[in-house]
């Protein structure tokens, strides 16, 4: 028993000083995990739904501090599920994997593009299902995608990807032109936003019903700017608004110049789409067989 | 004065030197014998394991755009790099002890003059050099796949875009720079930093609980678990808290852990700078100076625990 004695009390000191030092640093750590949050350094815990559906690896993975491995892993499931087009499960291995990375950008347009363009281009052409199924699921893949990009934006307010790619479904998919210069408007400022995007907000507003003057103001105001912003899509886009606007004659502008330089290079006369070159003579002929 | 406590004048071997309370001498002659022990122990062997492991996902051909490709090789290499370096210190540390025990090493370190402090200061030392070498050569097996894939995707990225005549210098440049953003930074040697300390601190905790353990296989079992726990606790806490309701009992409980068991998550910001995320060095240093503190008090309370241990 003596032995016994002995170890206890060194034990509890040793208990007591490991929950004293524990009582010190645990405010100290709160701090840092909110200053290392702050600077995107550090992920805050998953949503509650993400561990709900974690199989079990993937959960020890992530509690076992392998969260990026576990979220690489997820890719590479999904993209199997991309070549077997099961986009459900798909859908489900993005619910985690953007939960595991919210600020992973390249996660958010990979899913939102993966459901908002390819499992949509699917449906479109699935010849197993009947007419009607296969447009009910266009619309849940489209909106899913939607819902995607609209939690992509939440987790990363500055992304302009996230964006661009929502703005591609409401254009290609669902031609909501309103929602297209909404989405593009909103992309304008933002870091790492493209050029375009402030024509194509103007472009897009221009076929939005009811907001043709407002559209023609913007527009006018891009062609103001100079001969940068002068290009051929929006002049036909500010002449088409004249004709519709009955804009009088003397404020219309003028057509766009023919002689204008173009930005890209004029593609040869013998090279056809696809880079696929017909010979039109003899160094033709060796640049083929070499 | 007593004339048993008298020294005698004249002694056959000459007055015995003072035994200073603190040598870093002795430190680093332990540290260095267990640097011995480790390498002599054929560690370094895993470091086969996380090439094979580095080249296999270098050489995945992935359906990813180049700099997404990169990033996914950073991630799965720096996953394991992480991975290898904490196991690597929770079973290195767990042997140590009670190999010096069955070899007998330890009885005659200690009949030495050598204060028990040096003597785990030492082991703690030694397996740190170890982990840090570990975590260097992986981080260099790793540069060299990272630079070799950039400098091929930045190349075959250039020639595509200057071949098909339709892009302009900056447009190259921006996408060569969306390339080099995933690719080899310096930043990412602040990533293995974080690695380090996280071991550092795995290591540690290990020593105190090796201190009165029964046995290698019980001190890995029980450190793994508890790596487990204060891993998961910042995330599991809010997921019991949500399900219970806040219950009383399941708050009292995360705290409990939270008190006793280090946040090993907080080690987790390597994974922001791996993704790319500008580095805030106050931030890091703090992290160091929580890192010393760990050491210093899971140094103290082994210390208490194998003071008065006999052999």
């Amino acid at each position: 028993m003596k032995p016994f004695f002995q170890k206890v009390p060194r034990l509890v000191v040793v208990l007591v000083l490991l929950a004293l030092f524990g009582l010190v640093r645990s405010p100290l750590e709160d701090g840092l995990r909110t200053r290392l949050v702050e600077a995107n350094l550090l992920t805050p815990p998953p949503a509650q739904g993400a561990f709900e559906q974690m199989g079990q690896s993937a959960l020890m993975g992530t509690l076992g501090g392998l969260r990026s491995l576990v979220a690489t892993f997820l890719t590479l499931e999904a993209f199997e599920h991309f070549s077997t087009k099961s986009w459900d499960d798909l859908r489900q291995s993005y619910q985690i994997i953007t939960a595991l990375e919210p600020r992973d950008e390249t996660h958010w347009v990979s899913v939102i593009w993966h459901l908002g363009i390819n499992a949509t281009a699917n449906m479109e052409v699935e010849g197993r299902l009947p007419a009607f199924e296969r447009e009910r699921r266009f619309k849940e893949y489209a909106f899913q995608a939607i819902d995607f990009a609209e939690r992509g934006i939440e987790q990363i307010p500055e992304s302009s990807a996230i964006r661009i790619q929502l703005a591609e479904i409401y254009r290609e998919k669902l031609k909501d032109d309103c929602a297209v210069a909404r989405v593009y408007g909103d992309t304008i400022g933002l870091p790492d936003a493209p050029g375009y995007v402030r024509r194509f907000h103007g472009y897009f507003m221009a076929r939005c019903p009811g907001r043709e003057k407002e559209a023609y103001a913007y527009l006018m105001a891009l062609y103001q700017e100079g001969e940068q912003q002068r290009l051929p899509t929006l002049i036909k886009e500010i002449q088409n608004l004249e004709e519709k606007l009955g804009i009088p004659g003397p404020r219309r502008i003028p057509d766009a110049d023919p002689d204008r330089p173009q930005k890209t290079p004029r593609r040869p006369p013998n090279l056809l789409p696809g880079d696929i070159l017909v010979p039109f003579s003899v160094q033709d002929l060796r640049k083929i067989r070499g | 004065m007593n004339a048993e406590t008298t020294v005698p004048k004249s002694s056959p071997r000459g007055a015995a030197r003072p035994v200073p309370l603190f040598s870093p001498g002795r430190v680093a002659t332990i540290a260095s014998g267990t640097v011995t022990q480790l390498v002599r122990m054929k560690t370094f062997y895993f470091l086969l394991a996380f090439a094979l492991v580095v080249v296999a996902v270098g050489n995945f051909n992935l359906p990813a755009t180049p700099a997404k490709e990169l990033s996914m090789i950073k991630k799965v290499s720096f996953g394991t790099m992480d991975l290898f370096a904490w196991l690597f210190a929770i079973v290195a540390t767990a042997l140590l002890l009670p190999r010096d025990q069955e070899d007998r090493t330890l009885y005659t370190i200690l009949s030495k003059p050598v204060r028990r402090i040096e003597y785990l200061l030492g082991k703690l030392c030694g397996v740190l050099v170890v982990v840090g070498i570990s975590l260097v050569i992986m981080y260099g097996i790793c540069a060299v796949m990272i630079g070799a894939r950039e400098s091929l995707f930045v190349s075959a990225e250039i020639e595509a875009m200057t071949s098909s005549g339709r892009y302009s210098p900056e447009e190259i440049e921006e996408q060569v720079g969306l390339i080099r953003q995933q690719g080899l930074r310096p930043e990412l040697g602040i990533a293995v930093g974080a690695s380090f300390l996280k071991a550092a601190v795995v290591a540690g905790m290990t020593i105190f609980l090796s201190t009165f353990a029964s046995s290698s296989l019980f001190t890995i079992i029980v450190s793994i678990l508890l790596f487990l726990i204060g891993h998961a606790h910042t995330m599991a806490s809010s997921f019991w808290l949500h399900s219970s309701d806040n219950s009383m009992i399941v708050q009292m409980l995360v705290k409990v852990v939270k008190i006793l068991i280090p946040d090993f998550q907080l080690y987790s910001f390597s994974e922001g700078i791996v993704q790319g995320e500008a580095v805030v060095y106050a931030l890091v240093g703090q992290m160091g100076l929580v890192t010393l503190g760990y050491l210093v008090v899971f140094l103290l309370l082994s210390l208490l625990v194998f003071v008065d241990k006999e052999f």
